[in-house]
């Protein structure tokens, strides 16, 4: 029955993207729009640069404006009705087809959003799969600790510090990270992907890219495994006061056995969950965090496109991390309805 | 819901709430930012920080990019402060048509290092002819400015030996130092103070050592017409050292930044906190209430607004409409309701079954007074406590938005601060007294918040307290 749940949550989904879609198109119609005229504009700007060679009266001009302006205004749509626009936008960009950027390019040179979002969504994925995985054992690992010992030493200690770190910005303090260990103890670099010149390709490219990938990777984990230690904690010590693990105990299995035997398998489903939805929080939370590295993924794509004013490329960088944030729950679903049976038959919980 | 009942109830909660030591801690921090807060006024030490941040002329007097005053007691190189002298030592002289009015400043200087201008402020009007020189302890009179003014009526005016004598003051040191590295010093780059301060001899625009001693600095106005006046002079030296927290590169006093960033950062997350959790009890609880049709309606718009991808979305939406304070708490609030929801209709689900819920509707109570008399109610100690959770969030949210620059020009936050920090190149130039401040405050902010939220927390599930 698993695969009738999956479809059922992977339908709804899509759903949920194609009403947000619309939504965003409704919602920033107007800016699109002028942005749309000004591409028109500069357009034909271009075809008059291109016939400068032939001699033209200034009435053949005018009339030469006019008609561009005309066909390039139907060729958009500009010229259909508000809610027609606002559904063809959304089909386009549905259809991954995002438009021209204004200024921005991508490392080919090209000025097609698409490509330009594409370009960031791999390096996103590796800086913050990188820290998730971090992020996550060693939450895990000190949860437990956490829950095997509540109230002791290091319980009380490491909850006082997820309180402290609660409200830190991630950029904040990787603000501070670059100061301190990119200009004061030069032992790491201050950001971007790759050294320049990049070094030749195989272990040495690999190696840099590493170098570069850790301060960023540091930073995020120094704030994120707390939340996740303290989570597994709860989780687990509410599990470790069920009647059956008493019972367990009582049976005089041995503590290990009843921690990781009984007890994490009930606890695994909450876990995965939280933890995941933790982290998909902290990836849309934290993605301004990529500017401060100079870090090429789709939060330093953000800062560029405001800086360059630059819409086109910030709608579909946005589209693309609503889908992304999309997928993201609907896998998360996928893997709590696996890992917990009860889910998939489709009762309330 | 009656008064004593809810004194009771409240003083029920404090006898818990009491007992725990860390929100305790949070409640003393949440106290001292409330104190920070209403004692602005008397502590701001530049009153218009709060109207005036972003304008240059108000700051100009600072000194620029300084480290805070007690920077000083880790370096052993003494750097000086800044200083105000108003106390001028004044003569006049009357040769007819002619006055000659003389102001003699004194100014100690004890510091290892230069102040970073010697600016003369005032008013003034008419056209007189102004000198403004400075007697140095070893005697040398150094001729800064000599210029005939025209002041118009009753004008301010200002004369900076950074601005106005770095010629000037490089022909008077030509004379001590190796012509041939005079030859290679561009005026324009020098900073006047650094050799007006300095011993004359060789290595003096190389590496200048302090002349420490008494200074004068001397206005002499020549007069000739009959309107022609100055008042109000006053000498500022702007220091290398100043402030609580130091200057940044706009010459702002952070410290100042700082303090007025505190009611803004309670006025987000509070504002936004309370409106989010109050929208999200009341829509939990009516989804739960009602069931059936309107409950999987509810569930489907919510479930759209949990799929989307906050500060993205906020970013934006900054982006494209540049929002107002009052806006942007709006745009999160409308975002942050969500939050509580799942939680609350789960339990709002238990309530409805309960046996008084029955009665009072078997007794002809309406759907509005079941759900804010009898079920809301209820849910209140859980609103605080997410309430509590959710100030921090908001208030990283807001700092998130300026910083990318599209926070609201009118007002001063932590986070605007720190945005003018990143794009001025502070993190580069390690200039920290600019850096850590705001964001430390966030953190602060942030940790008051989460300290009372976790703290009710714990009263509300005891279970996770221990086994």
């Amino acid at each position: 029955m698993f695969w009738k749940y999956a479809l059922k949550r992977i339908l709804n989904g899509i759903f949920i993207y194609i009403i947000l879609i619309f939504i965003f198109s409704a919602l920033f119609n107007v800016t699109m729009e002028r942005t749309a005229r000004a591409l028109v504009e500069e357009q034909i700007q271009s075809d008059l640069m291109a016939l400068r060679g032939s001699q033209m009266t200034p009435e053949q001009t005018r009339r030469f404006i006019e008609e561009r302006r005309e066909r390039y205004i139907q060729r958009y749509h500009l010229d259909k009705p508000v809610a027609e626009r606002v559904l063809r936008r959304a089909w386009d960009t549905l259809s991954f087809d995002y438009g021209k950027s204004t200024f921005i390019k991508n490392s080919a040179g090209e000025r097609d959003v698409t490509k330009i979002v594409f370009d960031a969504v791999p390096k996103t994925l590796l800086l913050f799969g990188t820290a998730i995985i971090i992020d996550i054992l060693l939450g895990l690992v000190l949860g437990i600790k956490k829950a095997q010992r509540p109230g002791k030493m290091l319980d009380k200690s490491t909850s006082v510090t997820t309180m402290v770190v609660f409200g830190l910005p991630s950029w904040w303090l990787g603000m501070l990270m670059i100061m301190f260990f990119a200009y004061t103890v030069k032992i790491f670099p201050s950001g971007g992907l790759i050294s320049t010149p990049p070094p030749e390709a195989g272990f040495a490219a690999f190696w840099d890219k590493l170098y570069h990938l850790l301060l960023p990777v540091i930073t995020l984990v120094v704030l994120g495994f707390w939340g996740r230690a303290f989570l597994t904690r709860n989780i687990v010590l509410g599990i470790l006061q069920e009647d059956y693990v008493m019972s367990a105990r009582a049976r005089g299995i041995p503590e290990r056995k009843v921690l990781y035997g009984h007890a994490m398998r009930t606890a695994a489903p909450p876990i995965v969950t939280m933890a995941l939805l933790a982290l998909l929080a902290s990836v849309s939370g934290n993605i301004v965090f990529e500017g401060i590295f100079s870090w090429p993924g789709m939060g330093n794509l953000y800062w560029t496109a405001i800086q360059q004013n630059d819409v086109p490329v910030l709608m579909g960088n946005l589209s693309m991390t609503t889908g992304l944030y999309i997928s993201g729950l609907v896998i998360l679903d996928l893997i709590y309805g696996f890992l917990d049976p009860r889910i998939k038959v489709g009762g309330k919980g | 819901m009656k008064f004593s009942d809810l004194k009771s109830s409240f003083q029920e909660f404090w006898s818990e709430f009491k007992r725990v030591r860390s929100g305790i801690f949070g409640l003393v921090l949440f106290g001292f930012f409330i104190f920070l807060m209403l004692f602005e006024p008397l502590l701001l030490p530049f009153e218009q920080a709060n109207d005036r941040w972003r304008d240059i002329t108000y700051w100009e007097d600072s000194p620029k990019g300084v480290p805070p005053v007690w920077a000083n007691w880790f370096s052993s190189s003494k750097k000086p402060t800044s200083s105000i002298i108003a106390d001028a030592q004044f003569s006049e002289q009357d040769l007819g048509s002619v006055k000659i009015k003389e102001w003699l400043f004194e100014y100690d200087f004890q510091a290892d290092e230069s102040p970073q201008d010697v600016i003369l402020k005032g008013q003034g009007s008419g056209t007189p002819m102004i000198v403004y020189s400075l007697i140095r302890p070893d005697g040398q009179e150094v001729t800064m400015v000599q210029q005939a003014f025209s002041l118009g009526s009753k004008n301010a005016f200002r004369l900076s030996a950074d601005k106005d004598a770095k010629k000037t003051v490089l022909d008077f040191v030509s004379g001590f130092e190796d012509p041939q590295v005079v030859r290679r010093t561009d005026a324009g780059r020098t900073l006047p103070t650094r050799f007006l301060f300095a011993q004359a001899k060789p290595g003096i625009i190389r590496s200048p050592e302090a002349l420490k001693g008494l200074y004068t600095i001397k206005v002499t106005a020549i007069m000739q017409g009959a309107n022609d006046s100055l008042s109000n002079l006053a000498i500022v030296l702007p220091g290398k050292v100043s402030g609580l927290l130091g200057t940044d590169s706009y010459k702002r006093d952070v410290w100042s930044g700082v303090l007025s960033g505190i009611k803004w950062a309670l006025l987000i997350g509070i504002l936004t906190a309370v409106v989010s959790v109050s929208v999200g009890v009341v829509y939990g609880v009516v989804s739960a209430y009602f069931g059936g049709l309107v409950d999987s309606v509810m569930n489907r718009i919510f479930e759209i607004f949990v799929s989307v991808p906050l500060l993205p979305v906020l970013i934006v939406m900054s982006a494209v409409f540049k929002p107002s304070i009052w806006t942007l708490i709006i745009m999160m609030a409308a975002f942050f309701w969500v939050g509580p929801v799942k939680t609350v209709r789960s339990m709002a689900m238990q309530i409805r079954e309960e046996t008084y819920i029955e009665a009072s509707r078997a007794l002809g109570a309406k759907n509005s007074r079941l759900i804010f008399k009898h079920m809301v109610p209820l849910l209140v100690p859980y609103s605080f406590a997410s309430m509590a959770l959710y100030i921090p969030g908001a208030i990283v949210y807001e700092a998130t938005v300026s910083l990318l620059g599209l926070g609201d020009a009118t007002i001063v936050t932590w986070g605007q601060i720190l945005s003018d920090a990143l794009s001025s190149g502070a993190v580069m130039n390690g200039l920290w007294w600019w850096v850590v401040p705001p964001g430390l405050a966030i953190a602060f902010m942030g940790m008051t918040f989460a300290f009372i939220g976790f703290a009710m927390d714990k009263i509300l599930h005891p279970k996770l307290r221990t086994r």
